[in-house]
């Protein structure tokens, strides 16, 4: 394990942190969302798997993606558990990514009314703190709200 | 038309529901117990007669409180099992897994067992339970998932985002399981109707659903026997036979998030099946007496109405809306086929399908009291959501 590695592990004691995802959380510290990508087929998975879903190549590693995507849908939690930068009612998001088809990332959108979290609003990544440690969050990206339709 | 040797060559002979209860005060192994040892005698057997036994406590379950297969042998001392697994926990997968056993040769009668039990993660009366202090519910995500119950709400939202269905059409889902529920003395729900305004003005959980919207958590057993038909000939009831029983993955599985689309998931895979094998209503929901259709969250019977064909892609709104019978207050497809005649488990109690096959079995018995659908000779059930656990199941009476 290296110090990046033992890093992560120690700052996301809260994760469940294993071989196969632990890059994921090396980018988190690094403020770059990083999803597994396939060298052979150059196809993107998520979440983390140690074998490319697509072509079945172990030639897997985590690469950063570009952050920018549009809401595919969303949900607003009423109540749930006690988490440290989760306050009730809580929008939660699904991601399409743009830079694959279909590639998703469950995260939140920050400082935006839940009226406009709809489907098809653009998005970009952003990073908070949970824990003292980064976290990625997304927020509505208001250069490209006129540009994309859902 | 693939083949389906198994079809009707296995008969539920035996079955046992205790009461739902949402305040229980006894153990998942005492409930289990008491439901397995009700259908062994409800089966005319005894305990040397069961050689298989198949659980619902296996891995996949998300309720981790086991009494599994080699506790529930000891429990029970059933001297002469050649055949156990612990099995998936929505209710069509042990049943698949003991038929396959018994036609396989591996055993002779099987008891098939599933249990629900509160936990902490869902129930504030099983939070304050100091018996339950050790139980976790489901893992341990973080606010940010749209896994297991998240999930449905997710897709819930992008089907109501893609197609322009009222609220009120998954308000008939729950209202129609309600009035079904207050002829049932099972069900944890079954005191008090459900009218459109409380369903409208309930407190949302998750938007755009409420609690309404997904199913009631209870603590319950169920108990079931299967064996062969030839021999199912010789016990006490008329035998229910299982025409067919199915189950489906999409590629994405578990991983909810990476759908791709509501076009294709587990639904589609088990429907893909039931039209192989010609199943018995699928075509023609006539051909059918009741249809039990899974409501583990409503906007899940409104995919089922669509899958099945017995409506088009995005028309399960205005199809439940053609269906709803105003007088009695629930549906009647066709004007005549009710669906869940138990209460469902939005009102009877969240079984995961259990408590459907108990009910399509004491149906077809013509034992259902107050609530019996008339000479009722064929059951549809469409089981299961759209991510791990999609199935379905037919049972015939044995003399139709
Ligand atoms: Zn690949």
């Amino acid at each position: 394990m290296n110090a990046t590695q033992a890093e992560a592990l120690a700052r996301y004691s809260h994760r469940a942190i294993d071989q196969d995802n632990i890059g994921l959380y090396e980018g988190w510290l690094a403020h770059e969302l990083r999803l597994n990508k396939c060298a052979d087929c150059g196809k993107w998975h998520e979440p983390a798997r140690a074998i490319c879903p697509s072509c079945w190549s172990m030639n897997v590693a985590p690469a950063p993606v570009s952050g920018r995507g549009t809401v595919y849908l969303a949900i607003l939690l009423r109540q749930g558990r006690e988490e440290e930068g989760v306050t009730y009612p809580y929008p939660v998001a699904l991601i399409e990514l743009e830079d694959q088809p279909g590639l998703r990332y469950t995260s939140t959108v920050i400082d935006a009314a839940w009226e406009d979290i709809k489907p098809g609003t653009p998005v970009k990544l952003d990073w908070t703190e949970r824990n003292r440690a980064p976290f990625p969050v997304f927020r509505i990206d208001q250069t490209r709200i006129n540009e994309v339709k859902s | 038309m693939s083949r389906n040797r198994i079809k009707d060559q296995i008969a539920i002979v035996g079955v046992s529901s205790l009461p739902r209860t949402r305040d229980g005060n006894r153990t998942a192994r005492s409930l289990v117990a008491e439901a397995c040892v009700q259908a062994i005698r409800d089966a005319g057997l005894k305990r040397e007669d069961i050689d298989g036994i198949v659980s619902s406590a296996g891995p996949g379950h998300w309720l981790i409180v086991p009494p599994g297969v080699t506790e529930m042998t000891a429990t029970l001392r059933l001297p002469n099992i050649t055949y156990l697994n612990d099995g998936m926990g929505v209710v069509v997968s042990p049943l698949i897994d003991a038929m396959n056993a018994i036609f396989s040769g591996a055993c002779e009668t099987v008891l098939v067992y599933h249990y629900n039990y509160r936990t902490p993660f869902n129930s504030k009366l099983a939070a304050e339970d100091p018996f339950r202090r050790g139980f976790r519910g489901y893992d341990d995500y973080p606010a940010e998932n749209v896994k297991n119950a998240t999930a449905y709400t997710a897709w819930c939202a992008r089907y109501m985002h893609e197609n322009n269905v009222p609220r009120e059409a998954l308000g008939r889902v729950a209202i129609n399981d309600r009035t079904n529920a207050l002829r049932n003395p099972l069900a944890a729900m079954g005191s008090k109707p459900l009218t459109m305004e409380d369903y409208l003005n309930a407190r949302m959980v998750r938007d755009p659903l409420t609690m309404f919207d997904m199913d009631l958590p209870v603590d319950a057993a169920d108990a079931f026997i299967l064996t062969t038909a030839e021999r199912a000939r010789d016990l006490p009831h008329t035998p229910v036979l299982i025409s067919h029983a199915v189950q489906g993955l999409c590629e994405t599985a578990s991983d909810e998030d990476q759908l791709a689309s509501l076009a294709h998931h587990g639904q589609d895979v088990v429907v893909r099946q039931l039209k192989q094998k010609g199943a018995r209503g699928l075509a023609d929901v006539n051909d059918t007496d009741i249809a039990m259709i899974y409501d583990g969250f409503t906007f899940i019977s409104l995919s089922w109405y669509e899958k099945l064909g017995w409506c088009g892609p995005g028309e399960a709104g205005a199809f439940i809306e053609q269906n709803w019978n105003a007088q009695q207050n629930r549906l009647l497809l066709n004007g005549r086929i009710p669906v869940n005649t138990n209460g469902g488990m939005l009102s009877e109690g969240g079984t995961q399908g259990a408590g459907f096959v108990r009910e399509a079995v004491v149906q077809l018995r013509g034992d259902a009291g107050e609530r019996q659908v008339p000479d009722a000779k064929s059951v549809f059930l469409a089981n299961g959501g759209f991510f791990y656990n999609s199935q379905a199941a037919v049972f015939r009476r044995d003399d139709s």
